[in-house]
């Protein structure tokens, strides 16, 4: 029969820390991500899809064995609400800086959501990824912001450029003026801003009409009727609401102007969503044309699948895969950083130039960034409703279907 | 030419506001019920609208899973979920709002008000979230044919046309309909003679043999029936989710105000009033600037009305 002396349990008791020192050895500790997005509120949709992409990427990089360099250190994601207002990402993303263990953060959407958690997040050097657009982003002089999209003063005059020469070749003459509808949110007006000083005229297109609403809109009828009394030869519509969106588009089809008539120009993911499917059906739907920051591109056509079977969406929109790239991106500069610290990340995800691992899941070739964070020559990702589905059109390597000039059938 | 397109744009912003307006109108006039008769102001009106518009959603899906029935179906479950309304709002009152409203408010030293305020406003909260987590983030609409159709008249030789959508006008005459029905009820019926007793006076309608309690859960039933129609009239043209009803609480309080509280018929026109300016303002000033000009002769009427432009001064209704 074994005896236990008090020597034996004395030498086990001081044994103890050491045996618990070992054990946290072998398995490094947590690396923590933030994931601010608007879970609640009117754009609490957008945010299930960025939570969706970002809890997919974190899953991956620890299913493949976590961050090398660090011993193969597990991502952790820690989610917080952004709300529905710039108080109240202010105040969320407060609380997030306030959390030491914390390497980096995305989020947080709206291009003015994203600006107020920036503000946070510079003072606390928080690194920080964004998949939001509003050029001023990355115009502050900060020095912990990474923008993966195009900025608000490319986004739109890259993608019309080509869509512009298809309009030529397709209708025998290319078109020549324009109306916009927009609703007063930060990157609609960012967008916008460009095109109204000689960015329109550079393109050969005579504005007019140029209106803008604030959201949520109530009527979209009167706006309906001064477009079919300016008889554009195509509409740029950005809105960020769904509800917007569907006014407009179900307006534009009630006046007789809707189904290619008066070709659509959408730089909004939001009309890119499976909702608006549901709320228009494929008929109304056909041959609109959105821009993103991003979107499927056939060259990642199996990861692709294997992202839509497991987060059981029927398409994935620029809100998620951006936001799984996001990961993908952080997990990749943690290996180059070859530590948990926030100043080596920041200074691993400026050096990113890569034209493989993160950079295939963003559109175009090579993932680098400039000095100010934003990612030196970006692609807009150009997407076309065809049979129900939004499909990459542009760019043309990773097109999945062909861009046509909507007309009316 | 220039002269037959401001009177395109002149009719056809009138057209949209009476049409949107008839609809603020019925919102109005049911929170304006349950202020009126019961001195309490209903914060969680709006999610309780959101709440119909999902009933109505899902008795359409139920009946009518095509596009082509989806809207006269919609008509109808709009009546089925004013009943069901009706009885949630009875239910509410009786389980919640006559804990701090009422007999039980008597003798407190804001009449409840304080009360009222939290519970309604906690109930606000509660209603969304727990729409949010039951039914997703996800915005939805009754998917139906005569929300992208609309009935066109041709004036002078073509020049000016005017385009009356078919979902918006059908809403507007159901919610024309549900206002004159509780109008008459108010006017003609006896239960409609205890509900003016109570508002006008609930101690004197008490000693009179009137059950005070029992009008003020009929008062909150009817109002939530009427914000219901509304609501599910909405829903044919106007994706909503959790968060929906707070895009018109806002509508809801300026037009009850505006029209004079207390009043049924009232409430309906400072609605359809605040449709109006909403649209018309679009003439002369930038469409963003839309709710401004609402608030704007908001302020101007009270200031030349306080008590509205239908109400009765200190009087209740």
């Amino acid at each position: 029969m074994m005896t236990i002396t008090r020597r034996a349990l004395m030498g086990s008791a001081l044994a103890m820390p050491a045996i618990i020192h070992g054990t946290a050895h072998a398995q490094p500790s947590a690396i923590k991500l933030a994931l601010l997005a608007p879970l609640s509120g009117p754009f609490a949709r957008q945010g299930e899809l960025m939570r969706l992409g970002a809890e997919l990427g974190v899953e991956d990089v620890n299913r493949n064995g976590g961050i090398k360099a660090l011993g193969g250190a597990k991502l952790d994601l820690a989610i917080a609400d952004a709300g529905a207002n710039v108080e109240q990402v202010t105040a969320a993303t407060q609380r997030l800086a306030a959390d030491r263990d914390l390497i980096a953060g995305m989020g947080a959407w709206a291009s003015s959501f994203t600006l107020a958690a920036t503000e946070v997040t510079e003072r606390a050097k928080l690194p920080w990824v964004t998949l939001s657009w509003a050029d001023s982003i990355t115009e502050r002089g900060f020095h912990y912001v990474i923008a993966t999209s195009p900025p608000s003063s490319k986004i739109i005059p890259a993608a019309l450029e080509p869509l512009l020469a298809l309009a030529g070749k397709s209708v025998g003459k290319k078109p020549g003026t324009i109306a916009c509808i927009n609703d007063d949110t930060a990157v609609n007006q960012a967008n916008m801003e460009p095109l109204r000083n000689g960015g329109f005229a550079k393109l050969g297109l005579k504005t007019v009409m140029d209106e803008n609403f604030s959201v949520p809109l109530s009527d979209a009828a009167p706006l309906i009727q001064r477009l079919r009394r300016a008889r554009p030869d195509l509409v740029l519509l950005g809105t960020t609401a769904t509800s917007d969106s569907r006014l407009l588009l179900q307006t534009l089809t009630e006046f007789g102007l809707g189904q290619g008539k008066v070709p659509v120009i959408a730089p909004s993911a939001n009309w890119g969503t499976p909702e608006m499917l549901k709320n228009m059906g494929t008929t109304y739907l056909e041959g609109v044309i959105g821009v993103a920051g991003n979107w499927s591109s056939k060259q990642q056509a199996a990861l692709n699948q294997d992202l839509l079977q497991r987060s059981k969406e029927p398409w994935l929109i620029q809100d998620t895969l951006s936001l799984y790239g996001h990961v993908q991106l952080i997990a990749d500069a943690l290996e180059r950083a070859g530590k948990a610290d926030r100043d080596a990340l920041m200074a691993a995800l400026l050096a990113t130039d890569t034209t493989e691992g993160p950079a295939k899941l963003f559109l175009g070739d090579r993932l680098r960034f400039e000095k100010n964070g934003r990612r030196a020559n970006p692609v807009p990702a150009v997407f076309q409703w065809k049979g129900g589905k939004p499909l990459t059109v542009l760019p043309e390597a990773d097109a999945e279907a062909e861009l046509s000039w909507p007309q009316p059938g | 030419m220039a002269f037959a397109g401001h009177i395109e744009a002149l009719l056809q912003i009138l057209t949209a506001g009476l049409l949107l307006g008839c609809l603020y109108g019925l919102m109005c006039a049911g929170l304006g019920l349950i202020f009126g008769i019961m001195r309490v102001i209903n914060f969680a009106q709006g999610e309780f609208m959101m709440l119909a518009m999902y009933a109505g959603l899902t008795g359409v899906a139920v009946l009518a899973p095509g596009r082509s029935w989806a809207f006269a179906t919609a008509m109808l479950v709009a009546c089925a979920v004013a009943a069901l309304f009706y009885g949630l709002g009875a239910l509410t009152h009786w389980a919640l709002v006559s804990r701090v409203s009422g007999a039980r408010a008597v003798g407190t030293a804001d009449a409840g008000h304080t009360g009222q305020l939290i519970l309604t406003l906690g109930l606000s909260l509660v209603l969304q979230n727990g729409g949010l987590m039951l039914f997703g983030s996800s915005p939805v609409s009754i998917p139906n044919d005569a929300a992208v159709r609309s009935w066109t008249m041709e004036f002078a030789e073509g020049d000016v046309m005017l385009f009356v959508n078919q979902a918006r006008a059908f809403s507007a005459l159901m919610a024309v309909a549900a206002v004159l029905l509780t109008i008459l009820l108010m006017a003609r019926t006896g239960i409609g003679r205890q509900l003016r007793a109570v508002a006008n006076n609930p101690i004197a309608a008490l000693y009179m043999g009137v059950n005070v309690d029992r009008a003020f859960r009929t008062a909150f039933g009817i109002g939530l029936a009427l914000t219901a129609v509304a609501g599910v009239c909405v829903a044919t043209f106007y994706p909503f989710q959790a968060y929906t009803g707070f895009d018109f609480v806002i509508i809801m309080y300026a037009g009850v105000v505006l029209g004079g509280m207390g009043s049924v018929g009232g409430a309906f026109l400072g609605g359809l009033l605040i449709g109006l300016v909403q649209q018309l303002s679009t003439l002369v000033l930038p469409p963003q600037l839309q709710n401004t000009a609402v608030f704007i002769v908001f302020l101007a009427v009270l200031l030349i009305r306080p008590q509205g432009l239908f109400g009765r001064g200190v009087e209740r209704a």
